[in-house]
């Protein structure tokens, strides 16, 4: 008697796990995450994880993508460029996942686009960059430089600036960007004389480098800023700064011992968020200018219902390694964010988690109301959304003072802009 | 003569206007609310620019409300909008008293008590650029009034560099009755330059004999311009004048970069000289190749840190390797008192860093004075524990350090910025190095420590405690370097890994400046400083300048690679 019990027991158990196993096989879909979890870049790059996860949770919550529960695949690029294509290749070749959201340095998405370009696979690419690329392989929810650093031109030509003092981190990002502000702000009619940091030309007279560029860690910016004081001394002056990460620090701590302000010569930031402002001397910064397509401060309730979401899921999640205090939302998070759920309906449309299925629903314009408006997606593969300007407040917030409405992402803008 | 005319012509016109701002009989308020409930932006733009001129002090905090978004239309319950201003704290709603822009007035509610509002549920009176441009126009004169000096000056700077016509009389009112001299020389300047821009041929050439003299660096944009009108106009007295301004700018601005550059070589030389100070102890003088020196600074940064959070609002810190979090209560305090916190964390960052290095000359260094290899693994181990130790108990973010007022403002002398943090760390520099030459010639330890670094067995043989000596002089060399991050911590990064970007330049300048001499660092320090800053200004290229600052090194030390000053030394033989 007993051991038939046991037996049909054994037979049940048995019959349990397979039908289990094979309802699990069916039922989830395996997406990569790789991001950055160790090294210089983890600082921002772990809130991207972070917000992932958070967004696959969400999603599974509600029943998942075409019926199938989110399967994340993380994986971590240690900072190290040739790593990230190495990750990039197991997600693709060895896990097979559906999709991948990543990278953060365009550095790191130029050293993993062959491997998606070979594979066809797909990666969403949340953060600010410099263009002169378009992949079919990769969805670009990231700013293009006319969706960050030419609204923040416009805007200060309406405020009535006529000096721009362009300034940088030395990499491919401040260095192109630049280069297109220099085309944009001669064909707004700014002469080069009023534009500062200095040109340098190749044997042709052609401009090659526009603006001051300083290397990664740089804490010396006494000269630089002595330059900016002489440059803005007849006023209506402004600096348009691409400096990246804690170099911020010792420059505004110059600039602020210097008697600039916000008053006599604003700058423009496009690296520093709310997530990068935590590292930040809060006082020296009050006034000055950011420019993204997302701000915590957004006061719509859709903004609210995802900041006080994030909030509550980082309280109750058990992934370990997540930072739970004194969290702040960003763009490039919210971009992330945005990713996912464009993914999502892309899926659906296509009915099918295939690439090239997926990839002609996503061109085909899709539209996701997210945090900081709608998004829609582009032929381009790039996305259209709102652009906003905030001032920095001594909370690490941004007060927003302007907004542009559907902004098109144009990632090809050298030689675009023609001068008068 | 045309000119005056045309002068006369603008007062008469400015009146009117006046007049028919006052015909209206409307005082500032009211104007203001009429512009509030103003449809269209230009007649909104209209309506403001009537108080051009006008010094009512109701109007700058109004117009300011108005731009911050704090400026309200209010519907009031019998159908009329009403402009409001929401003041004073908010209760438990988020409600504020209102204002009526009108009078001025607490707004009542019907059942007589004052109204409350809650910002959220109104809709802000709208503002565009050209309208807040034209509100900056009504601020501008009005700041010509203000008592402030130094928001005098530079409303009349912004006037004058707008080189705007009809803004002349104005200055020229306030030029009559200015009493401050730097006042009266912002006016001068900006009467000159807004006559730039005068047709008639002597008052330009005056105005810019004027600028002449003035060479501020404001004027050289306008003199550029002013120089290529005349030129394409073919007017050879006023292009020569144009050019001899021109030419007195431009010289001033290479007195000033000359002055400049010295000044922040000075600077640059006596960072680097505070943070090597302390190398040129240990390494120099005791020959350890101590490569968690770096940490050592980041111990005073942190030391300044935790100082200045004690004085303000407390702090929380991780206990390493447990999950312990303490909080330290903060004393609140506020104001100066709050201020003089750098003051305590000056000498306090000197006690830590000399505790962390005597410990670690304890622990790891006593065992490998005699194998300089060893040393510089084992010290590159340790600054790898510290760094992870900070980034445990501080978090791995970098931290605020924020800049005391009387460290972050600047003194400027005929255009040369003298920042006080800069002024600080020279006179800082110059403090601790008499500080070490004299306990090294005038006290008893100095004494032995020069015994015991010139041949450590004879000192030992004398009797002297050298073991007790190394350890004094490795905390002394320490020390130095918490005190260099206290400093640090007023310019830069304060973070786990700030010690990486200071550890080469420390071992360059001592390397530079002769192993095993005090006064060689100095120079050597100095040297680099003002080579780097020079180089700066002429290349106009930060990265370029230290390339070639790094290249010199390299060739002055092939051709003396003992340094500036070749010590002979037993203990380094």
């Amino acid at each position: 008697m007993i051991t038939k019990i046991t037996k049909l027991l054994g037979v049940g158990a048995l019959a349990l796990g397979a039908s289990f196993g094979t309802a699990r096989a069916a039922d989830t879909v395996k997406v990569g995450v790789l991001h950055s979890l160790s090294g210089t870049m983890a600082i921002s790059e772990t809130s991207l994880r972070d917000v992932l996860l958070f967004t696959f949770d969400e999603i599974n919550a509600k029943g998942g993508v075409l019926g199938k529960k989110i399967e994340p695949v993380v994986v971590d690029g240690a900072s190290n460029w040739p790593l990230f294509a190495e990750k990039a290749k197991q997600l693709l070749e060895q896990d097979k996942v559906a999709v991948t959201f990543g990278c953060w340095t365009s550095v790191s998405r130029k050293s993993v686009l062959p491997v998606y370009e070979k594979n066809n696979g797909l990666l969403f690419y949340p953060v600010q960059y410099e263009g002169e690329e378009e992949s079919k392989n990769v969805a670009y929810t990231a700013e293009a430089v006319n969706q960050q650093a030419t609204p923040a031109v416009d805007y200060y030509l309406a405020e009535g600036k006529k000096k721009f003092y362009l300034l940088g981190s030395d990499y491919v990002y401040p260095q192109t960007t630049n280069l297109v502000l220099l085309e944009y702000l001669l064909s707004k009619g700014v002469p080069l004389a009023n534009i500062g940091g200095g040109f340098k030309k190749d044997e042709s007279g052609k401009i090659i480098s526009a603006g001051k560029y300083t290397p990664f860690g740089h804490t010396d910016y006494q000269q630089i800023v002595a330059e900016i004081k002489q440059f803005a001394a007849s006023g209506d002056a402004c600096v348009i700064s691409t400096l990246n990460g804690d170099t911020n620090v010792p420059f505004f701590k110059e600039y602020a011992a210097a008697g600039l302000s916000a008053e006599t010569c604003p700058v423009v930031s496009f690296s520093i968020s709310e997530d990068e402002f935590r590292g930040l001397p809060a006082k020296q910064l009050v006034g000055q200018l950011g420019c993204w397509t997302y701000f915590q401060s957004i006061n719509t309730p859709a903004n609210k219902k995802f900041v006080a979401d994030f909030q509550a899921w980082l309280k109750t999640t058990k992934t370990p390694g997540i930072v739970k205090e004194g969290r702040v939302t960003c763009s490039p998070m919210v971009l992330s964010y945005v990713g996912v759920y464009l993914w999502k309906a892309a899926v659906e449309k296509a009915g099918s988690f295939d690439v090239d299925k997926v990839r002609a629903a996503y061109q085909s314009g899709l539209s996701f109301d997210g945090p900081g408006g709608k998004v829609t997606t582009q032929k381009n593969m790039h996305v259209t959304k709102n652009v906003f300007i905030g001032e920095t407040k001594a909370d690490g917030q941004f007060k927003i003072v302007k907004s542009f409405d559907n902004v098109y992402g144009e990632p090809w803008l050298k030689g675009k802009f023609k001068a008068k | 003569m045309n000119f005056f005319y045309s002068a006369l012509r603008l007062l008469a016109f400015t009146a009117l206007a006046l007049g028919s701002a006052l015909a209206a009989a409307d005082t500032a308020r009211q104007t203001i609310a009429r512009a509030a409930l103003a449809e269209a932006p230009a007649q909104r733009i209209e309506i403001i620019t009537l108080l051009i001129g006008s010094g009512d002090e109701s109007i700058a905090p109004l117009l300011n409300a108005w731009k911050e978004d704090a400026l309200f239309l209010y519907s009031a319950p019998a159908g009329s909008k009403i402009p409001v201003q929401l003041s004073g704290d908010k209760d438990e709603q988020g409600a504020q008293a209102a204002t009526s822009v009108d009078t001025g007035q607490p707004i009542l509610a019907p059942t007589g008590r004052p109204l409350r509002l809650i910002a959220a549920d109104l809709t802000a009176v709208e503002h565009n650029g050209a309208l807040r441009r034209a509100m900056k126009a009504v601020l501008d004169l009005l700041d010509l009034s203000t008592a402030n000096v130094e928001k005098r000056v530079r409303a009349i700077q912004t006037i004058g560099s707008s080189q705007n016509v009809e803004k002349l009389p104005a200055l020229q009112a306030r030029a009559k009755i200015e009493t401050a001299p730097a006042a009266q020389l912002a006016l001068r300047e900006a009467i000159a330059l807004i006559q730039l821009k005068s047709p008639d041929t002597p008052t330009k050439l005056a105005a810019l004999k004027e600028l002449e003299t003035l060479h501020t660096i404001a004027s050289a944009d306008p003199l550029k311009a002013a120089l290529k009108e005349a030129e394409t106009a073919n007017h050879p007295s006023v292009a020569n004048a144009a050019r001899a301004a021109l030419n007195a700018v431009d010289s001033h601005l290479m007195t000033v970069n000359f002055f400049g550059t010295l000044f922040r070589g000075l600077s640059l030389g006596s960072v680097l000289l505070v943070v090597a100070l302390g190398l040129a102890i240990t390494f120099g003088l005791m020959g350890v190749i101590n490569m968690a020196h770096g940490e050592m600074i980041a111990v005073g940064a942190y030391t300044t840190y935790v100082v200045q959070n004690l004085f303000g609002e407390g702090m929380d810190l991780m206990i390493p390797f447990t999950r312990i979090g303490v909080h330290l209560p903060g004393a609140h305090l506020t104001g100066w008192v709050y201020q003089t916190y750098f003051i305590v964390a000056i000498p306090l960052s000197f006690l830590a860093a000399a505790v962390v290095g005597i410990g670690l000359e304890r622990s790891v260094i006593r065992f490998l004075y005699r194998r300089p290899l060893e040393s510089l693994l084992a010290t590159w181990g340790v600054s790898l524990v510290l760094q992870q130790l900070f980034k445990l108990t501080f978090g791995s973010n970098n931290v605020q350090v924020s800049s005391p007022s009387y460290l972050s403002g600047n003194w400027t002398y005929q255009d040369i910025i003298f920042g006080w943090n800069r002024v600080f760390v020279i006179g800082f520099a110059a403090f601790i190095v008499v500080g070490v030459w004299l306990v090294l010639t005038k006290t008893p330890l100095g004494l032995l420590i020069r015994a015991v670094m010139q041949n450590r067995s004879m000192a030992s043989c004398m009797g002297i405690r050298t073991e007790r000596v190394n350890m004094l002089t490795f905390g002394l060399g320490s020390g130095l370097a918490g005190l260099a991050g206290a400093f640090l911590s007023q310019i830069g990064n304060v973070g786990p890994s700030m010690g990486q970007n200071y550890i080469v330049d420390c071992f360059m300048t001592v390397v530079v400046g002769g192993v095993g001499n005090i006064a060689g660092t100095v120079i050597s320090a100095l040297g680099i400083g003002l080579a780097d800053q020079s180089l700066q200004q002429i290349l106009l290229n930060p990265v370029l300048g230290k390339i070639l600052v790094l290249v010199s090194i390299i060739l002055f030390l092939q051709w003396r690679p003992a340094g500036i000053f070749v010590t002979r030394s037993r203990s380094l033989d």
